[in-house]
């Protein structure tokens, strides 16, 4: 019977994981029998016995030996970075734009290109969002108000509230940050958004501040990477990373329907991460990082140009998104995956992968690429939220269950896309639920304009018992997850 | 007893000559750089500076004189060079591939000679930095140089933007300190400042500099810590220290780009920019004057400053070169006397000014590259570098001089004509600086009336 074949198969898979990841430990056994017999004849401890009484010089030799490599060791190991808390934002409800207003909205600003319209009505029906996500004060305008004053209260408003909240968690002192990083892909007004901080909270002059702009949606990952790099340097530091993306000066005002899908999908949102390399806060912090893997595929033309700025007919600019953007997604995917696997993978995985890429390349090149399990590696999987086909075409190809993917779909409903700073909503979802324990792995994925596809692996250092208070799902969390259909008839 | 102590010796030997080897894989050396000299027909000259600002029909009488008066004051010399679509007329106009097209002619003239000259292949870079503060693209203008130069996908990219006319020195920052934890490495940094979508067309004063005074420019630099590569190395990297005065208010606003009351986007420079450069200067001057400056004469200094006398520190007893950012005619003054130097000292940041303009984040490499033009550098040479930036931050840095450097680079014409500094707009417009409303006949301010 089939089923009964899949359930043998499945315990021969276990058996062989078992096996192989625990391959060391099984050889001690006929070892550990071969040596046991020894013993109560006390060979073993005579041998000891005679080698104390050796040369003093062999002696304080070894050990001054043993101390300069256990020296070596130490401080080449590199220091372990903290995920001390982070704080999503939640718009106030005054933003929402349920699907009734940005219809109506579309309608009045496109009244002269009925086409584009039901365009955007047609990417809405699809896209997976849900009635509650919020675009800024200046976009409800109707036309929107796009203005330099008023981008800027836009990122006051969600950069300070986000900040405030993650002060208040963590007890942390403004003048305590050493580095501060702010990532925002498509507003960069001088002085910086660091500079804005820096500024709104008295942080030191002396303080290592980094304002990083047009890297994308995994632009959250590269500031990661930043203060993991400058955490290494400065012993004893806190680094304070804030992600966002500010919409109001991004609004596509044209009607070229390439570009008006990301007026269909981008969304307020921000976090603040606080990081930190001091051992007093191994105790506090939520998570340890454990790897950082940064692909980028830039040097090939098709995926430079998959998602690519640029101005319309009209002179209006906008965010052109290519047809190809699953096909390069994947193709980042699989080199990111590459690099991370063998980091990350259990022996058993890499045996099987490592054995079809050998058949492959020597027996039969028709044989299928193997597909490392990740479920072996991950507990969570964290995928920026960055449309429903990216979810679909990651949930396929890493062969991940509804569950996995659960966390990102449930992001994209209810905040829709939020850029950079989507993966921290997502793991807040999966605190919300209580399903992070001490120990568990999160793999963090996150895909942008270039094309760079980023990773980060967390490990959980506290289980979160219940939903935190200020989480932005606290008032929602009950009615998640919601089944969302294929098409939402508008 | 003995048997201890050499012991101890000998762990004392080993883990010193350890921390000597991972200390000398973690230097910053400069290998090369490249400023960009755009072509000659991008050359903003008094003819064509004067009919560009009379175009703006947005200005009174009072603004237009106030603007060429900022001109004729700025320091700036006949060959500055700007972008294409201001020379063409379409300075109101511009589109995202104006930006886009300064910036591509910059990255082809620098870096292929930047990596022909170094023999290094893009595909050895590890780390890409790149700063412009006023354009900010998808995708970001790092991701278009490795598409550009074809890199390896696992090149570590960072984009910098809006952090100002010290921008550069904050590239140095992160390039430094990944060296300490990524051995045998290259760098990339790419500093310029994106003029051509910046244009201000209003008529606010306080906006109407930055229309004066920032030209078009860039710099490419080449750094790496492998130590195999020191001999080849231009520059080694000392110190670098950071200042933010970002808490205080004031300083906070002194360089900020807005809306005017017209609703037009423009860069606002405030009165007290040079005050708040000073405060900023002397903050960092505090930091980095412990790291640079000989002990004696940190010495004489806390000798004198306790026995109630007036004490200034010598730079000249640490400091061989002085490099500074060359902001404008009043910064570089305030900083001159500010740091006790006389007009010698600060001739390159004055002769970069007037041939190149004030180019934002990359002007100090201009600066620096007057003075390897003028063979001044030597083996053993300490060099400070200063740049200021708005937020407010004043960055500086020191590096050594590895080796005796005279290439001439971008600076060989000037060298070779040995033109004497004359100031091009003060013959046709000196008018300006008299306070009287009557422009001599057929000037341009009259057929303006």
């Amino acid at each position: 019977m089939p089923s009964e074949a899949t359930k043998s198969l499945k315990y021969v898979k276990l058996g062989y994981q078992y096996i192989v990841n625990n391959f060391l430990t099984l050889l001690l056994i006929p070892i550990a029998l071969a040596v046991a017999p020894q013993i109560p004849h006390g060979i073993i401890l005579n041998k000891i016995w005679s080698f104390l009484h050796m040369d003093l010089l062999v002696i304080l030799s070894s050990v001054f030996l043993i101390i300069i490599i256990a020296t070596v060791y130490f401080m080449s190991k590199p220091r372990s970075i903290y995920l001390v808390d982070y704080t999503c934002y939640k718009p106030p409800v005054t933003c929402r734009v349920p699907f009734s207003t940005f219809m109506e909205h579309s309608r009045l600003n496109l009244k002269d290109n009925p086409k584009s319209v039901e365009f955007q009505m047609r990417i809405l029906e699809r896209s997976g969002l849900g009635e509650e996500t919020c675009l800024p004060p200046a976009i409800h305008f109707i036309p929107p108000m796009p203005t330099m004053e008023a981008a800027r209260s836009e990122a006051e408003e969600v950069i300070f509230s986000t900040i405030d909240a993650l002060m208040t968690k963590t007890g942390i002192k403004p003048k305590d940050i050493d580095i501060l990083i702010v990532n925002c892909s498509l507003f960069s007004p001088t002085p910086s958004l660091s500079a804005m901080v820096v500024n709104k909270y008295k942080l030191r002059s002396n303080i290592k501040s980094f304002n990083l702009s047009g890297m994308g949606c995994s632009a959250g990952l590269i500031s990661i990477d930043l203060a993991r790099d400058l955490l290494q340097v400065h012993p004893g530091s806190n680094a304070l990373v804030v992600s966002t993306e500010i919409i109001t000066p991004n609004y596509y005002r044209g009607s070229e329907r390439a570009m008006l899908l990301p007026n269909c999908l981008f969304r307020m949102g921000a976090a603040a991460i606080l990081l930190s390399n001091k051992r007093r806060d191994s105790h506090r912090a939520k998570y340890k990082l454990v790897h950082v893997v940064r692909t980028h595929k830039g040097s090939d033309d098709k995926a430079y140009k998959c998602v690519y700025e640029q101005e319309d007919p009209q002179g209006k600019i906008g965010i052109n998104l290519s047809k190809d953007l699953m096909v390069i997604a994947g193709e980042a995917l699989k080199s990111n995956i590459t690099t991370i696997g063998p980091l990350v993978l259990p022996a058993s995985e890499q045996l099987l992968f490592l054995i079809t890429l050998i058949g492959r390349k020597i027996f039969n090149p028709k044989w299928k690429p193997y597909i490392p399990d990740f479920k072996q590696a991950f507990e969570h999987f964290c995928i920026h939220a960055g449309g429903r086909a990216v979810i679909d075409e990651l949930q396929k190809s890493l062969q991940l269950s509804a569950e996995h993917v659960e966390a990102s779909r449930m992001t994209l409903h209810r905040f829709g896309n939020t850029s950079s700073s989507s993966l921290w909503y997502e793991m807040a979802y999966i605190e919300a639920k209580g399903r992070m324990k001490k120990g568990d792995r999160v793999w963090q994925i996150a895909f942008g304009s270039g094309f760079k596809c980023n990773s980060a692996v967390w490990k959980c250092n506290k289980t979160v018992k219940k939903c935190p208070e200020d989480s932005p799902w606290k008032d929602c969390i009950e009615r998640y997850p919601v089944f969302i259909p294929e098409v939402v008839k508008l | 007893m003995e048997l201890i102590m050499l012991a101890i010796c000998i762990w004392t030997l080993l883990f010193s000559f350890y921390h000597f080897c991972k200390k000398r894989d973690q230097c910053c050396y400069l290998l090369h750089y490249e400023c960009h000299k755009p072509s000659d027909d991008r050359k903003l000259n008094t003819e064509l500076s004067g009919s560009i600002v009379a175009r703006n029909l947005n200005l009174g009488h009072l603004e237009y004189k106030f603007m060429l008066r900022a001109i004729v004051n700025s320091g700036i010399g006949e060959d500055s060079y700007g972008p294409r679509n201001i020379i063409d007329g379409r300075e109101n106009s511009h589109s995202l591939e104006d930006g886009i097209l300064e910036m591509d002619e910059f990255f082809k003239d620098t870096l292929s000679q930047l990596f022909v000259k170094t023999k290094v292949s893009p595909k050895e870079i590890d780390l890409l930095v790149v700063n412009v503060s006023l354009l900010s693209c998808a995708p970001s203008l790092a991701s278009r140089i490795i598409n550009m130069y074809q890199m390896r996908d696992d090149v570590k990219s960072y984009n910098l933007s809006g952090m100002g006319c010290s921008a550069s020195i904050i590239s140095i920052n992160i390039v430094s300190n990944f060296f300490k934890s990524h051995r045998n490495s290259m760098a990339l940094v790419v500093t310029s400042e994106s003029i051509a979508p910046n244009w201000y067309s209003g008529n606010d004063k306080s906006m109407m500099l930055t229309n004066c005074l920032f030209r078009s420019g860039g710099c490419t630099m080449l750094l790496t810590n492998k130590p195999a590569m020191k001999n080849r190395s231009k520059l080694q990297l000392k110190c670098l220290v950071r200042t933010h005065l970002g808490a205080s208010d004031e300083a906070y606003t002194c360089g900020m780009q807005k809306e005017d009351s017209q609703g037009i986007l423009g860069f606002y420079l405030d009165k007290n920019l040079p005050k708040t450069a000073k405060r900023a200067f002397t903050q960092n001057i505090a930091i980095i004057a412990k790291t640079c400056l000989s002990y004696t004469e940190l010495l004489r200094y806390f000798v004198m400053k306790y026995s109630k006398k007036k004490a200034t520190l010598n730079f000249k007893a640490g400091i061989d070169h002085f490099c500074m950012h060359p902001g404008g005619t009043a910064v570089i003054e305030e900083i001159r006397k500010g740091l006790g130097l006389n007009h010698e000292d600060v001739e390159p940041s004055k002769m970069s000014l007037h041939r190149f303009g004030n180019t934002s984040a990359s002007s100090l490499w201009y600066v620096l590259g007057y003075m390897e033009a003028q063979k001044r550098m030597k083996k053993g040479d300490k060099l400070w570098m200063i740049g200021f930036g708005s937020g407010f931050k004043c960055n500086s840095c020191v590096w050594e001089v590895i080796r005796d450097l005279e290439d001439a680079n971008v600076w060989e014409d000037v060298i070779k004509n040995e033109k004497e500094e004359v100031n091009p707009f003060m013959d046709r417009f000196s008018w300006i600086n008299q306070d009287t409303y009557d422009p001599p006949p057929g000037s341009l301010f009259q057929k303006k009336m």
